[in-house]
């Protein structure tokens, strides 16, 4: 019996000097003290070792796209790692091509700082800024999908082009107890450069559709960094296919209103598909844009109306509407084409594009994946 | 009965909202392997296989996915839609798996006899045999699903 008893306290004993040894370890061996972020050659930044670079950067409010909140799962968050990021990690290998691990590119969520750093980042992530908003409006676009409307307090205003999108910051809530962060298009008037309108679709069980759609209320506060992307008209004449479903039609109000505001004359034709006329909403914006548009037609499209419900317009899947309204023109080769939805919506769009001659350089979209 | 440190971990991730809503687990109080091995016990007795059961889940995905949100009729007694959404969703386990997000509802024609699934469910199932807590938005059944799917 008395052996028992030796024993267990002998494992005892050593498993707790064991454990003392890795909190002695955590804070003296694992400490990386204070390290360098070299960006770009021009800025360096002094940050407290061991975190991740990405959080490194966003406290010292430098925002790197990412959606998931640094877990390692949107692959957004890329760099160019030149020196002292270590080896690529496995968590990192399914977001980086080849040649992105060729030239040194880095999930910046999956680099921890150990030692001194040196980054590349596009100079215009170096513009980004953080803004704390108060969300003033919210309204029921369908049953699935609200407007958003927030108004910025700090900074006051914010410049962005036309098709970027900011992301939104889901605080800690009942539901999820980390805070994310989740892209979502401008929905406005440029010119109005002291509001941002976003329009959302919920997601079953998102994280931050969930927050948005049964915990944010008219009067909060809440925050957004951007405008990011590259998603926006080119500079050429072409005309224009547009194809959009849902939440999708947001950046194209907002380039509605480019239009109109430097008097952009482009033809435009729009194709804005929902599954049912339950689905549809913004139409009598759109229909207005036509009246003070020379060259915009607004074409709704719904797939399969309910018996219940109304619709004496386009009917079939937008693509199929692409192709029938856009048939009497040989090809799109001399087009250019301008997605924005679901990922299942902008492939078939893409293959539909392609299919009438559109090349793959003249097709543009934002696919948040 | 004792979890290994990695479970424990893993029960963590699957209780906490970090990747969805409310969680994996939902309302359910046994632990991750108790269900498991509750749910391959289920399946075991309706003579089926994760595999089986995952690669109809995947066929019947696959059917409704060009129609873009729209149902498409499987057979004489189901119908299936699939909605996508922006983003991509990863799999709780410890391994590098990132899916498109994506809902599926398959329905036994004209009834309400329904069940979603998403293609993290199909994942989950077919790898590490989870069919999700119950009390989670995405639990499914083993039972139900045969029935309906076969």
């Amino acid at each position: 019996m008395l052996t028992v008893i030796i024993a267990v306290l002998v494992i005892s004993s050593v498993a707790a000097a064991l454990a003392l040894l890795l909190v002695v370890a955590e804070r003296y061996i694992a400490n990386y003290g204070q390290c360098t972020i070299d960006i770009n050659g021009q800025k360096e930044l002094t940050v407290k070792g061991g975190q991740p670079l990405l959080g490194a950067l966003t406290e010292e409010k430098i925002f790197i796209p990412s959606a998931c909140g640094g877990r390692g799962t949107c692959g957004y968050c890329k760099v160019k790692a030149i020196e002292g990021a270590g080896p690529v990690l496995p968590t990192e290998t399914p977001f980086l091509t080849a040649e992105e691990i060729d030239s040194d590119v880095r999930l910046s969520c999956q680099v921890k700082i150990r030692n001194d750093i040196r980054i590349e980042i596009p100079e215009e992530l170096l513009a980004i800024r953080e803004y704390e908003c108060v969300c003033s409006d919210i309204v029921d676009l369908t049953y699935d999908t609200k407007r958003f409307r927030l108004e910025l307090q700090d900074p006051p205003t914010m410049d962005f082009v036309p098709g970027q999108y900011v992301q939104f910051l889901c605080p800690r809530y009942k539901g999820s107890g980390e805070e994310v962060y989740r892209a979502y298009s401008v929905a406005s008037d440029p010119q109005d450069k002291k509001m941002i309108d976003l329009i959302i679709r919920l997601v079953p069980n998102g994280i931050c559709t969930t927050y948005c759609f049964d915990y944010l209320q008219a009067g909060d506060t809440v925050k957004v960094n951007g405008p990011y992307g590259e998603f926006r008209l080119s500079d050429s004449d072409a005309a224009m296919v547009w194809i959009a479903g849902a939440s999708g039609m947001a950046p194209f109000v907002s380039i509605l209103h480019q239009m109109q505001n430097e008097g952009i004359k482009r033809r435009v034709t729009f194709f804005f598909g929902g599954n049912q006329v339950r689905d549809m909403f913004g139409m009598d914006r759109m229909k207005q844009f036509e009246k003070e548009l020379d060259n915009f037609t607004f074409v709704p499209v719904v797939a399969a109306p309910a018996d219940d419900e109304e619709w004496s317009g386009q009917k079939g899947l937008v693509t199929q509407a692409v192709q029938r309204e856009m048939s009497d023109l040989s090809d799109l080769g001399d087009h250019e084409g301008y997605l924005c939805g679901s990922p299942g919506m902008i492939d078939a769009a893409v293959k539909v594009l392609q299919s009438m001659g559109m090349p793959d350089q003249r097709i543009f979209f934002d696919k948040f994946e | 009965m004792k979890q290994s440190p990695n479970m424990r971990d893993l029960e963590f991730m699957l209780r906490s909202s970090r990747i969805v809503a409310g969680g994996f687990l939902g309302t359910d109080g046994r632990s991750l392997e108790e269900i498991i091995d509750a749910d391959m016990v289920s399946l075991a007795h309706l003579g089926y296989t994760v595999a089986q059961v995952a690669d109809r889940m995947q066929q019947l995905t696959v059917l409704a996915i060009p129609e873009l949100g729209n149902s498409v009729a499987v057979g004489d007694h189901l119908t299936v839609t699939s909605q996508d959404y922006m983003g991509r969703i990863i799999c709780p386990w410890p391994h590098p798996m990132s899916l498109a997000k994506r809902i599926t509802d398959a329905r036994r024609t004209g009834t309400d006899e329904s069940i979603c699934w998403t293609d993290l469910s199909i994942h989950m199932i077919a790898e590490h045999n989870f069919f999700e807590g119950k009390g989670s938005a995405f639990r499914i059944e083993p039972g139900k699903l045969v029935n309906l799917i076969f």
